[in-house]
């Protein structure tokens, strides 16, 4: 289900469909040459953190900093490299520095540390905190009247965490309807299946009853997510969840709904094939002006 | 040495100039998890309602969400009971507090056994151990409503962590207003010759008294209050040793870990050897009931002080 929203032109979904398959590529390699990392994670997020940085989120590469800038935490902070990936192609910080992810003096750190590298909104990895600290950040606008937005990205098995619940029923209290929750609802956390590790259906009705407004969307369908970041982001009295449903290692054929590829970086030559069906499923360069780099 | 009664306890002190400097500066908030008429945190909430967000029970969500605010530049208080504050939201304080280095005020009732009447779930006695521990932690123990006072003044003169250990109860006041304290500071409440015992918080009252009691003995006891335990005085200690020879330390704690071993460490590393002990819990846990009779009990009262002092003055 999405709200009604701009009308996204498909010239512009093409685009950021080639962002995120841009941020893919970068999340592999990455990973890969670090030899440590979680692909599957940053996979499934892509779609959602390439709408946010390339369309949905006021912000300024140039002022990572800037006072009124949108907000994102990405509270599941083992996805890294899907922010790592997303920052560097839009312009935080050279593309090349990607290689340095996990290295001894690397801004890359293995979970975000905000104070290394610029465009981190907060630190985070420790699953639940980082929702949490994002609470405290809407909440900062709410009382000064800023009109930033805050978005967190969750994992579906983060949800676990009593500590989400606990920010969840503060979000309301406060009508924090500044922040967007994201859920990656790709039902594989890190010893099988979300729902027999812990079940938490149903998602949806569970936030309702902690009065937030949900939305339901394929994460992977970049015109509704695009669409409903942008609807989720009006004024409403309530904070809103997005649950996105997705495929964990999305993308990359072998990596997708498999446990295994949770926090397993690719050999030499699962790299290579990972590599060869990125490329097949480029489209035509002269299709888009995004442009591959 | 004869001391005022205290008519509030030192959580009543800091909220009390919390509220007052409320008024002074409009940019901090409070946060608080449901035990505000306990801290005293309420008087600052009724007067500034928009800078006062109640969590709710929940000591971990309110920590990482104060973090936050503190990430947006907001100088940010947080109050609570140690237990809580210490342990369940240790994880926040660590990563989320401490690590970027954030400008969160952590004020900490129910420190030691001062809240021995609420048995050990509400005694805070390894607060001192998790909080000096993490790397740029600033740690405050005031004694008196003066100190802490102040306490809430130097906490909220600089940008970055700091952690204020309370106490439930009013025991005495010991230092004038206006008395001058700083971050790294000590004061030298009784001056001797003999031994010195360096204590903070409540225990600064029990080795004044355990010192009167001394020096019917003859025996001349120096108090030393450190109540900057991080950075703590090292200098004043120094000079008091030098001349005492022997040391003391009081602590409503557990001794491992407390700062005992850090001036144990400390004395080691600078090639200072003396006679030494330590007041404290010893590896136990301690119990509910009164809090003179819980001191006495777990070794911690002036008796077990004096006694304490005796042994150190024959091994000298």
């Amino acid at each position: 289900m999405t709200e009604a929203g701009r009308l996204v032109p498909e010239t512009r979904i093409r685009q950021l469909e080639q962002h995120a398959r841009d941020i893919r590529r970068e999340i592999v390699t990455m990973v890969h040459t670090a030899q440590s990392g979680h692909c599957g994670g940053s996979l499934s997020a892509s779609d959602i953190v390439a709408a946010l940085y390339f369309d949905v989120m006021k912000i300024d590469p140039a002022r990572p900093r800037m006072p009124d800038r949108d907000r994102f935490v990405l509270s599941k902070g083992h996805a890294c490299p899907v922010l790592y990936a997303a920052l560097a192609l839009r312009g935080y910080f050279p593309v090349q520095e990607l290689s340095t992810l996990r290295k001894n003096a690397s801004r890359l750190q293995g979970h975000p540390v905000s104070t290394y590298l610029p465009g981190l909104d907060a630190t985070s990895g420790s699953l639940g905190m980082g929702f949490a600290q994002a609470i405290g950040m809407a909440l900062e606008a709410k009382m000064t009247g800023a009109q930033y937005r805050v978005y967190s990205l969750l994992g579906d098995g983060e949800l676990n965490e009593g500590l989400v619940w606990e920010a969840a029923s503060s979000a309301a209290k406060f009508g924090l309807d500044n922040l967007v929750a994201i859920i990656d609802r790709n039902n594989l956390q890190n010893d099988g299946k979300a729902d027999d590790i812990m079940p938490m259906e149903p998602i949806d009705r569970k936030f309702e009853a902690f009065n937030w407004r949900v939305l339901t969307i394929d994460g992977h369908d970049m015109a509704a997510v695009v669409q409903t970041l942008e609807s989720a982001a009006k004024a409403s009295g309530k904070p809103t969840c997005i649950i996105a449903r997705t495929i964990k290692g999305k993308g990359v054929s072998f990596m997708e709904d498999q446990r295994e590829w949770h926090g397993k970086p690719p050999s030499d030559i699962e790299f290579t094939r990972a590599c060869k069906e990125m490329d097949d499923a480029e489209p035509d360069c002269t299709e888009t002006e995004g442009g591959r780099r | 040495m004869n001391l005022v009664p205290a008519k509030i306890p030192t959580r009543r002190a800091i909220a009390d100039r919390m509220l007052q400097s409320g008024g002074q500066r409009d940019d901090f908030v409070v946060f608080e998890s449901d035990i505000g008429y306990s801290t005293y945190s309420y008087l600052f909430g009724d007067a500034y309602p928009k800078r006062y967000f109640n969590m709710g029970i929940a000591e971990l969500g309110t920590m990482a969400a104060a973090a936050g605010m503190a990430a947006e530049g907001r100088p940010t208080v947080v109050c609570g009971y140690g237990v809580f504050l210490t342990m369940r939201a240790l994880e926040a304080v660590r990563s989320f507090v401490c690590y970027p280095h954030l400008n969160v005020k952590i004020f900490s009732s129910h420190g030691g056994v001062t809240a021995a009447i609420d048995g050990v779930t509400h005694q805070a006695t390894e607060d001192i151990a998790f909080m000096t521990t993490l790397p740029g932690m600033t740690v405050l123990v005031p004694c008196d409503s003066a100190s802490a006072r102040a306490a809430f003044d130097l906490c909220l003169g600089f940008v970055g962590p700091a952690f204020v250990r309370l106490m439930r109860d009013p025991l005495f006041e010991l230092y004038p207003e206006g008395t001058e304290f700083r971050i790294g500071g000590s004061h030298t409440p009784r001056k001797g010759k003999d031994l010195t015992i360096a204590g903070y918080g409540d225990m600064v009252f029990q080795a004044l008294e355990a010192a009167d009691r001394l020096e019917q003995e003859g025996i001349q006891a120096e108090v030393l209050d450190l109540y900057s335990i991080k950075p703590w005085d090292q200098k004043s200690l120094r000079e008091s040793i030098q001349r005492t020879g022997a040391l003391l330390i009081a602590e409503n704690h557990q001794r491992r870990n407390g700062l005992g071993y850090e001036l144990a460490a400390w004395c080691m590393k600078e090639g200072i050897s003396l006679p030494f002990a330590q007041i404290g819990l010893d590896d136990t846990f301690a119990e509910s009931g009164s809090y003179p009779l819980t001191l006495e009990k777990f070794g911690m009262d002036p008796a077990s002080i004096v006694s304490s002092a005796r042994k150190l003055i024959a091994e000298k």
